[in-house]
């Protein structure tokens, strides 16, 4: 049996409630899902859950997935929405916590600019850049990891995120605008 | 010189965009767009990929631990829904009212058949108009009250979707679509059949809109929920339904039809 062949045979299998051949997919695919959950929140413990949270969505939908689509593409989009979802609830909870909201780029605290020798410190500019991306709105966040790091296009993101392609190109440009501002202190120095 | 803008310079820094020639001459030529261009490329280098914390060949294994106890219960393929109890007897619910006004057709006829007896002898093509009258009209009744009783029912899931929160899950709403489709669909072809094509047209039109949101993803997107909101505007779908229910209420208390000949039944709006 090919290897297509053995995982459509597992696909089928899940889809009829299998527990067994749905522990195949989650053994086969949790790295790569735990990959793009921590690129999208930025945190081991946030990735955690959208894995867990993933998982347990594709298994209640899995009945409802087209058995010629790719198994792989559906649950990407399954932990791109997680992500947006899980940094959406944690951004409410902050922002009712702080009762003001993190949304707009003028509304970012400028970063304290620290010392050259500590600037040429990477670790700083990793803290930095981590600060600027958690600054964003979810949904500029995760269309930024999914242009930036993933690599995917424009229309892609769309998909991925079941956003027309003219809202996924905005949340692109306006996560890139806000970066500027919020990186131009290193970029200064 | 026009210059370019800053959202066609990230596009062309991720390889995007359609003027990718002429924004590439253009920096060549141009040193305020080259600067913000610099700009933005340096800020993006310096996003590098965040190291990703080690996960061992375990990994998934342990993930499996972590979820096999909490695996919910799987929803059914569309199809399947079909099969459902409740969906079974709302289907057999609407086939007897279709079967009833059917019988009520076939039986209501010899009453005015009796009814002409009595009046005096006209001309004998006016008989098959009346007895089809009688009919008709004692069909479109029950039908009418049905449909109403039905518009009503999809007002309010209209109303639902309508006021629902952006981002979440419309899964009850869809399978309340589903139902009202099944039946839809009946009562539309019903009404065409007994010459009822206005109300037939704003079922047809309802049937596009529950279509929709039954086609529709449960974890609804913000995006996604705006486009059915923005097509049940445009289309007037509410005001329609509303309407439509109203005036046949309002028909379903009017006195019943007499047994005295009519050339035409009444149309809908």
């Amino acid at each position: 049996m090919t290897d297509a062949t053995e995982a459509s045979a597992v696909l089928a299998r899940a889809r009829q409630g299998d527990g067994e051949a749905f522990r195949a997919l989650v053994e086969r695919h949790s790295r790569s899902v735990f990959r793009l959950a921590y690129r999208m929140t930025g945190n081991e413990q946030d990735a955690e859950d959208v894995v867990q949270e993933s998982f347990l969505r594709a298994y209640r939908q899995l009945g409802r997935f087209e058995s010629r689509a790719n198994f792989g593409t559906w649950l990407y989009r399954i932990v791109a929405n997680c992500s947006v979802d899980l940094m959406r609830a944690k951004q409410a909870r902050h922002d009712q916590a702080r009762g003001e909201s993190l949304d707009t780029a003028n509304e970012m605290p400028a970063a304290q600019t620290p010392g050259p020798e500590r600037l040429a410190e990477s670790a700083e500019i990793e803290r930095r850049v981590r600060q600027a991306l958690g600054a964003l709105s979810p949904l500029e966040r995760a269309a930024f990891t999914l242009r930036h790091y993933e690599g995917r296009s424009i229309d892609e993101i769309g998909k991925t995120l079941g956003l027309g392609t003219s809202a996924a190109k905005h949340s692109v440009f306006r996560a890139v605008k806000k970066l500027r501002i919020a990186l131009q202190p290193l970029r200064s120095e | 010189m026009t210059h370019y803008a800053e959202d066609d310079l990230i596009l062309y820094y991720y390889g995007e965009g359609r003027k990718r020639v002429e924004i590439e001459r253009h920096l060549d030529e141009c040193g305020a767009c080259a600067a913000t261009y610099r700009d933005i490329a340096g800020t993006l280098a310096i996003v590098t990929e965040p190291e990703l914390p080690e996960r061992s060949d375990q990994y998934g294994l342990e993930v499996w631990q972590r979820i096999r106890h909490k695996l919910p219960e799987q929803e059914l393929p569309w199809w399947m829904l079909w099969f459902r109890g409740e969906r079974l007897m709302l289907v057999g619910a609407a086939a007897v009212l279709v079967l009833a006004a059917f019988v009520a057709g076939r039986y209501l006829p010899r009453q005015g058949t009796a009814t002409v007896a009595t009046i005096p002898a006209g001309p004998a093509t006016t008989a098959p108009s009346v007895v089809t009258d009688g009919a008709t009209a004692q069909r479109q009744r029950i039908l009418l009250t049905s449909v109403a009783d039905h518009l009503d029912r999809s007002e309010r899931m209209l109303t639902d979707i309508m006021n629902t929160s952006d981002h979440r899950d419309i899964s009850t709403e869809q399978r309340w679509a589903e139902d009202l489709l099944t039946t839809s669909r009946l009562y539309r072809q019903d009404a065409a059949d007994i010459g009822e094509q206005s109300v037939a047209s704003v079922l047809d039109d309802l049937e596009r809109s529950l279509l929709e949101i039954v086609h529709s993803r449960p974890q609804i997107s913000a995006a996604d929920l705006e486009q059915i909101r923005r097509r049940i505007d445009a289309a007037a779908l509410l005001f329609k339904v509303r309407v439509l229910s109203d005036e046949l209420r309002q028909r379903e208390n009017a006195p019943a039809p007499s047994a005295t000949p009519r050339t035409s039944t009444r149309k809908i709006g």
